[in-house]
């Protein structure tokens, strides 16, 4: 593999303050690695190091396999381009006087600029769509088309590699996705590797093949978003409760952070028998009101069984369209008979499914407190022949079933817990 | 490409303005010698009294007044790249005064009343400037961050403290008061050839130097790291930038005493009129210096005749006002 950063043992403090400790990390050409931690983590130190503008204390970072320590700033300046956090100084120069900053390393004191540097600007300027700026002033630009100048003088250094320092995080959300989109497009087609700190947890993971995660000046966690961000390595790195769904963009994790109010847990338990979508919104609710939730039998693949493991259910699974086995029946009734709750979602029912109305007859489980989801449309529901709707029927009957609709489930759990409590 | 006319049309008008001011101040002062008599003693070697007074008295001295406020300009503006504030300037940052305290001393001490008088008065003053220069900044430098509001404060601060000091050692001097009071005014009534060149030695390849960094110093405006991220070694162009200006700044006041204000609005007016590309910030800067220095001497030494105004009184009446107007203006920022 091509092996564009090494770094190996790195270390740094300030004083007696540890900065970095112990870092070790290669980075291949063509990636896109992102440095994700909170404040003070050590991510700038970490960028300031690669670029030499600090000197390591300990370890060693090779360049394309040459060690940083014997480079001089126009040859690591030849590789290595810098887009900043924002450029906030003002100065009146032309936006093509800005861009052309980028040759300086190329350009020598007394030859002064070549046609190839004016043509590398011109084409790095086309790149980021600021070629009809050429002549403006830097200084009356917006904060979005200051920062594509920025990335077109980095990109007129004509790197290898890219190293970006919250590139985005001032900007409005279009010029944030359209800057990213083109840093992701040049790792694709011209195998530009770019290393970024990014703020935004779901932009590095939309966007890098891996992610380094920095706490305390150490690496934490790493390797692919869907590796490295679990709801736990979020919550040691921030502090912060998140919920991580796969899969709604490409294969990464998005990161939602939870923000109600009452997320501890309530210790009571739900166990919601469900299937083909009809469980997904009760389970989400009780889970962001605090129950712990299990559900089942759900065939693996069905919406209710995604929702399930996203929401951390404990779920009695069973492979699609086989029936429900004796083994995913008896942990379907083992969850019952584990849950304060059981909720009988509105669920289509057919050959395959009707043993999870078997289960509600069972002697065991008349004892717990039973809530059908009802709308009146049971009969609609049954694909069975008759079968389940007889079932359904005896279900009904017995003392500790209730008809309830969805939007009052909830509230009547609450009432039961405090009736419970009391 | 780029839009150059705006900087050729300036560095067209700046040359003639500089050709205009020139005669203007060979022709005027205590006697007016008329155009034809200047061109009849330049061409022809016309010997007369007039010849004498325009060759070894006015000649010099106008020649002197451009080189000082080329250098003055210059430096102001190289000052206010590196420091980011357009505010600062040999003047504002305590150079001049410390310079001028270097050359009082050795006066005083009697060290430059030898052959090499006039070039160790200006060894002097260079020290005093560059000392003072570095004193001023690591007060203002405090925890790795640079207070440009500090920078100022400080630079005032150090002057007045300074000034203090001259005036002190101006009491204690009685017999050399008239000699130190040049220093503190500003004045280039003794105008010589020697002058001349001594000047034109510590100025003239600074300014050469000071053009030559011109484009690092354009990418520092983006900021110290942003510029060593492009390649720019900024440590050791700071250094040589500040040297180098420190000389300039101790040929001035050596042979022409503390000059205020001309650092700070010469740049100025050439950024409002060519953006701040420092390729042509700092030799634009340079011509408007030299002009505005002559025309003050002009003015200074014909106004209230037969007595002189000081050309370091002329530039500070004209120059403090517009240094209130920069206070008041709002941009500030911009550099």
């Amino acid at each position: 593999m091509d092996c564009q950063i090494q770094i190996d043992n790195l270390g740094f403090n300030y004083g007696t303050r540890m900065v970095l400790e112990d870092i070790c990390f290669s980075v291949e050409k063509g990636s896109f690695v992102s440095v994700i931690g909170p404040n003070g983590s050590g991510k700038s130190t970490l960028l300031k190091l690669i670029t030499a503008v600090l000197k390591p204390k300990r370890g060693s970072i090779l360049l394309q396999g040459e060690d940083i320590r014997f480079m001089n700033r126009k040859e690591i300046a030849a590789r290595v381009a810098v887009v900043p956090q924002n450029t906030s100084i003002e100065f009146d120069f032309k936006v093509m006087d800005v861009v052309m900053m980028g040759r300086y390393p190329f350009i020598s004191k007394l030859k002064g600029e070549a046609k190839e540097d004016v043509e590398a600007a011109v084409s790095s300027m086309r790149y980021t769509n600021t070629l009809h700026l050429a002549d403006r002033s830097f200084m009356e630009l917006s904060g979005g088309e200051r920062q594509r100048v920025i990335l077109a003088q980095a990109l007129t250094q004509s790197p290898q590699i890219l190293i970006l320092d919250e590139p985005v995080s001032h900007l409005d959300l279009q010029y944030q996705v359209e800057i990213l989109n083109l840093i992701r497009k040049m790792c694709l087609d011209n195998k530009l590797t770019v290393i970024a700190v990014l703020h935004d947890l779901n932009m590095a993971s939309t966007y890098s093949d891996s992610v380094l995660m920095l706490k305390d000046g150490k690496i934490r966690y790493s390797g692919t978003p869907l590796e490295a961000f679990t709801k736990s390595s979020i919550k040691d790195i921030f502090n912060t409760d998140v919920y991580i769904s796969v899969g709604e963009i490409g294969n990464k994790p998005y990161i939602y952070t939870l923000t109600k109010p009452h997320i501890e847990s309530r210790n009571k338990s739900v166990h919601v028998i469900c299937g083909g979508g009809s469980g997904s919104d009760i389970i989400k609710e009780l889970y962001f009101d605090g129950y712990d939730i299990s559900s089942g039998v759900i065939t693996i693949g069905d919406q209710d069984w995604k929702t399930s493991k996203d929401y951390e259910a404990e779920v009695a699974e069973e492979i699609p369209f086989t029936g429900i086995s004796d083994k995913a029946y008896l942990l379907n009734k083992k969850l019952m008979l584990k849950a304060d709750y059981i909720v009988l979602a509105d669920v289509y029912f057919g050959r395959a499914n009707i043993r999870n109305l078997d289960i509600l007859l069972e002697e065991e489980v008349k004892d717990k407190m039973i809530y059908i989801i009802s709308d009146g449309t049971f009969k609609e529901r049954d694909y069975s022949e008759g079968s389940a709707l007889e079932l359904y029927k005896k279900i009904k009957a017995n003392s500790k079933v209730r008809l309830i609709s969805k939007k009052e489930l909830l509230e009547e759990l609450v009432r039961q817990d405090l009736n419970y409590d009391s | 490409m780029i839009v150059k006319h705006k900087k050729g049309t300036t560095l067209l008008i700046l040359i003639t303005a500089l050709l205009v001011s020139f005669l203007l101040s060979v022709r005027h002062g205590a006697v007016d010698i008329p155009v034809k008599e200047i061109i009849n003693i330049f061409l022809y070697g016309e010997a007369s009294t007039n010849s004498s007074i325009l060759i070894d008295i006015r000649l010099p001295r106008v020649i002197l007044a451009g080189l000082i406020g080329a250098g003055l300009a210059a430096v102001g503006a190289v000052m206010q790249g590196i420091f980011k504030n357009p505010l600062v300037d040999s003047y504002t940052l305590g150079m001049s005064s410390g310079a001028a305290l270097g050359a009082v001393i050795s006066i005083i001490t009697g060290i430059s009343a030898g052959i090499f008088g006039l070039a160790t008065t200006g060894v002097f003053a260079f020290i005093g400037s560059i000392c003072t220069l570095f004193f001023v900044y690591s007060l203002a430098y405090n925890k790795k961050r640079m207070s440009t509001n500090t920078l100022l404060l400080a630079g005032v601060a150090v002057s007045y403290f300074l000034a203090s000091v001259i005036s002190f050692l101006m009491m204690l001097n009685h017999g050399k008061i008239q000699h130190i009071v040049f220093w503190t005014m500003g004045s280039i009534a003794t105008a010589s050839w020697s002058k001349v060149l001594a000047a034109a030695i510590a100025i003239m390849p600074g300014l050469i130097i000071l053009m030559f960094f011109a484009r690092e110093l354009n990418m520092m405006a983006m900021g110290e790291e942003a510029a060593q991220y492009l390649g720019v070694r900024t440590a050791l162009i700071k250094t040589i930038l500040l040297l180098v200006g420190s000389i300039i700044v101790g040929g001035v006041v050596s042979t022409g005493g503390t000059i205020g204000f001309v650092g700070l609005i010469a740049p100025h007016m050439i950024r409002f009129l060519t953006g701040s590309d420092n390729r042509s910030v700092i030799p634009f800067s340079a011509l408007l210096g030299a002009i505005l220095v002559i025309l003050s001497d002009t003015i200074g030494r014909t106004i209230i005749q037969p007595a002189e105004i000081p050309v370091g009184i002329m530039t500070s009446i004209m120059g403090g006002p517009f240094f209130i107007y920069l206070l008041r203006k709002q941009k500030l920022n911009k550099i």
